[in-house]
């Protein structure tokens, strides 16, 4: 399947930005800080979803996947 | 006022279902859990069974509104079980699902600690029966493992609350104070509840369960887990992390993961970790968090197990590398599964979002920034893999020419069912606030809660998108905490096991050859003596010749005569002496 063009990543991010303005300047209290930060969920969303599949990817190469018959070398690969 | 337990209902109808026809026990097993159903609307907040055994006030069964709503949701989970397993015609099964259930139902109402191990230990053996009736290599041991982990589990919780009632003189089950028995029992409820390092039984033994049988266990023993710790450790720090902890491991370790049953197990890690933190925070907004997403989570995890069940069942594959292009074939079984997949990952409108915000909205009260944070970052790794991963490479993703088997109508009605519960309670979140334990004035559906949840989603989704190449399974398996007593068992096996075999092996040579020359001896005790002590050879002629039928009657008057001398010794010192 074809990846989505940059334009679509970008239009989402503004799309974003814009409801955070809207919803943000109408509320205009904030528990956290992050809640006063524009794009701050769809950041986090996108960035947590990289650094989640980074580190289980290194986790994963370096140290925890092996074979399929690891336990039990006699087993055959089905 | 006593009053029959709930539990005793399952239990009751788990004897009496191998007793009726076969064709109708899978359509009898639903009646049981619809008694259990009325019966706990009818019991009152309050009400309590106790029953005086030796010197105990045991109380079997106490009701309030913390454990009945742990009750509803368990009732409601093996009737859907059972109504989405029907086409089962395995008897054992449905008898070890009625005991599972209705021992989870035991622990549950349990008001002493005594009736609290015994219905805990049932639990654990009625459940390793859906793992091993899979009837395969690989589930009976799984089951093995599982049934060792647990008996000792049990074993420690034995050994606390024998060390907590001599403490404190009380068998009764309520908040634990700190003392050396209460981290005893605290053990053994982490270990059911999965919480790392104690968790890897989890993800090791669900996936080889069979179709149905997964279903239910996706549902009772953690949540039990939950239940107790709510009842006896809220609000103990340790737990807050632990749980944190725990939603973040899951996470990790679904993204390695390529059986799709066994991702779907490190996300109950993932999910639990919520409910336990929420004890740990120990608010009364945090039990209703814990309770409320304890519910919503045994709908949803059930109806997503079902769904991979679904494809387990008609494909005979469970692996990612040998899955895909489902769509076509199976287009109901994924649009159900993703009913249940929003639900866990918290979309609006779905059960997850109205309960895990519970949870989160706690945290938040608390002031505490790391963890909700972290919790953020659970959500977007479940929606990563439950709702983006799986479905896609299951149902989408490279076309693999699978020719599925046809999924029984009983299968996707007990889907949809759940399904619409999980549809309604995120429709409507009163339905599940109603039942909490405490009034719930927290209201999920604002716009900045709408809003927030939706970007973080969407932009999960894009993350996705971008790094989809690398995100297909590969044909491995992960190393996780069973590391520590799957691979030293061959050791430990021939240590102790091989070791006292090869030791009675020779032993039981020895004995037999030391009877065979016996037995040659005294076939011929006249010849023999001849021979060996008088060194006389068989060609003498004027030796006697042996008849044992001649010589039987004073052989056996001796031994007669030494027996009873034998017995008259015994019965002297027994009785007279």
């Amino acid at each position: 399947m074809r990846r989505p063009p940059l334009i679509i990543a970008c239009g989402m991010l503004v799309l974003s930005l814009a409801a955070d303005a809207i919803i943000l300047g109408g509320e205009g209290h904030a528990e956290f800080w992050w809640s006063e930060v524009y794009g701050f969920f769809s950041l986090f969303g996108f960035l947590g979803c990289l650094a989640t599949i980074l580190v289980a990817k290194i986790l994963g190469a370096m140290w925890l996947q092996r074979r399929e018959n690891y336990y039990d070398p006699k087993e055959r690969h089905e | 006022m006593n009053s029959v337990p709930p539990a005793a209902v399952l239990l009751f109808g788990a004897l009496l279902l191998p007793l009726l026809p076969r064709f109708s026990r899978s359509v009898a097993f639903l009646l049981f859990p619809v008694l259990a159903f009325v019966l706990l609307g009818y019991l009152e907040d309050g009400s309590s069974t106790t029953l005086r055994f030796l010197s105990f006030d045991l109380v079997l069964m106490r009701l309030d509104r913390l454990s009945l709503a742990f009750g509803y949701v368990f009732v409601l989970i093996a009737l859907l079980g059972g109504i989405y397993g029907l086409h089962v015609t395995d008897t054992g099964q449905q008898v070890a699902a009625l005991i599972y259930a209705g021992s989870s139902l035991g622990v549950l109402f349990a008001g002493d600690l005594f009736t609290l191990f015994v219905y805990w230990e049932i639990m654990a053996v009625a459940s390793v029966y859906l793992i091993v009736a899979r009837r395969t290599e690989r589930s009976r041991q799984a089951g093995m493992r599982y049934l060792y982990v647990h008996l000792f589990g049990g074993g420690v919780l034995l050994a606390g609350i024998l060390w907590h009632s001599v403490d404190t003189g009380s068998i009764l089950f309520d908040r634990f104070d700190r003392g050396a028995g209460a981290y005893l029992i605290l053990f053994s409820f982490s270990l059911n509840a999965a919480i790392p390092p104690l968790h890897a039984w989890l993800a090791d033994s669900y996936p080889e369960g069979t179709v149905t049988g997964s279903v239910f266990l996706s549902a009772f023993t953690t949540k039990t887990a939950v239940y107790v710790l709510a009842r006896g450790f809220a609000g103990w720090d340790f737990l807050v992390w632990a749980g944190v902890i725990m939603a973040i491991y899951g996470v990790i370790f679904a993204v390695l993961e390529n059986d799709i049953r066994r991702l779907l197990a490190y996300h109950i890690i993932s999910q639990v970790g919520y409910m336990v933190t929420a004890v740990g925070l120990g608010t009364d907004a945090a039990i209703n968090g814990a309770t409320a997403h304890a519910f919503s989570h045994i709908l949803y995890k059930g109806l997503l197990f079902m769904g991979a069940g679904a494809v387990l069942h008609a494909t005979e594959r469970s692996k990612l590398t040998e899955l895909g292009g489902l769509a076509r074939t199976l287009p109901v079984a994924l649009s159900l599964y993703m009913v249940g997949a929003f639900s866990i990952s918290g979309f609006p409108l779905f059960s997850g979002f109205v309960s895990k915000s519970l949870v989160v909205h706690a945290a938040e009260l608390r002031h505490e920034e790391a963890v909700v944070l972290l919790l953020y970052l659970a959500s977007v790794g479940t929606f990563l893999h439950t709702g983006l991963k799986l479905p896609y490479f299951t149902w989408l993703g490279p076309k693999r020419d699978l020719k599925p088997l046809p999924i029984p109508w009983s299968m996707y009605f007990g889907m949809i069912l759940t399904a619409a519960i999980n549809v309604a309670i995120g429709v409507h979140p009163k339905l599940l606030y109603d039942l909490m334990p405490y009034p719930v004035a927290y209201r999920p559906y604002t716009t900045s809660h709408v809003m927030e949840t939706l970007q973080l989603l969407t932009f999960t989704g894009l993350g996705f998108w971008l790094l989809i190449d690398k995100l297909g399974g590969k044909p491995t398996i992960t190393l996780d905490f069973d590391w520590f007593y799957r691979k030293p068992a061959p050791i430990l096996y021939r240590l102790t096991i091989a070791s006292t075999d090869w030791l009675f092996a020779r032993a039981e040579l020895m004995s037999l050859n030391l009877a065979r020359r016996l037995a040659k001896a005294f076939a011929d005790p006249i010849d023999y003596t001849a021979r060996v002590l008088f060194q006389r050879s068989d060609t003498e002629t004027d030796r006697i010749v042996y008849d044992p039928n001649r010589y039987r009657p004073p052989v056996g008057f001796i031994i007669l005569v030494v027996l009873s001398c034998f017995v008259f010794l015994l019965a002297w010192n027994l009785f007279l002496a």
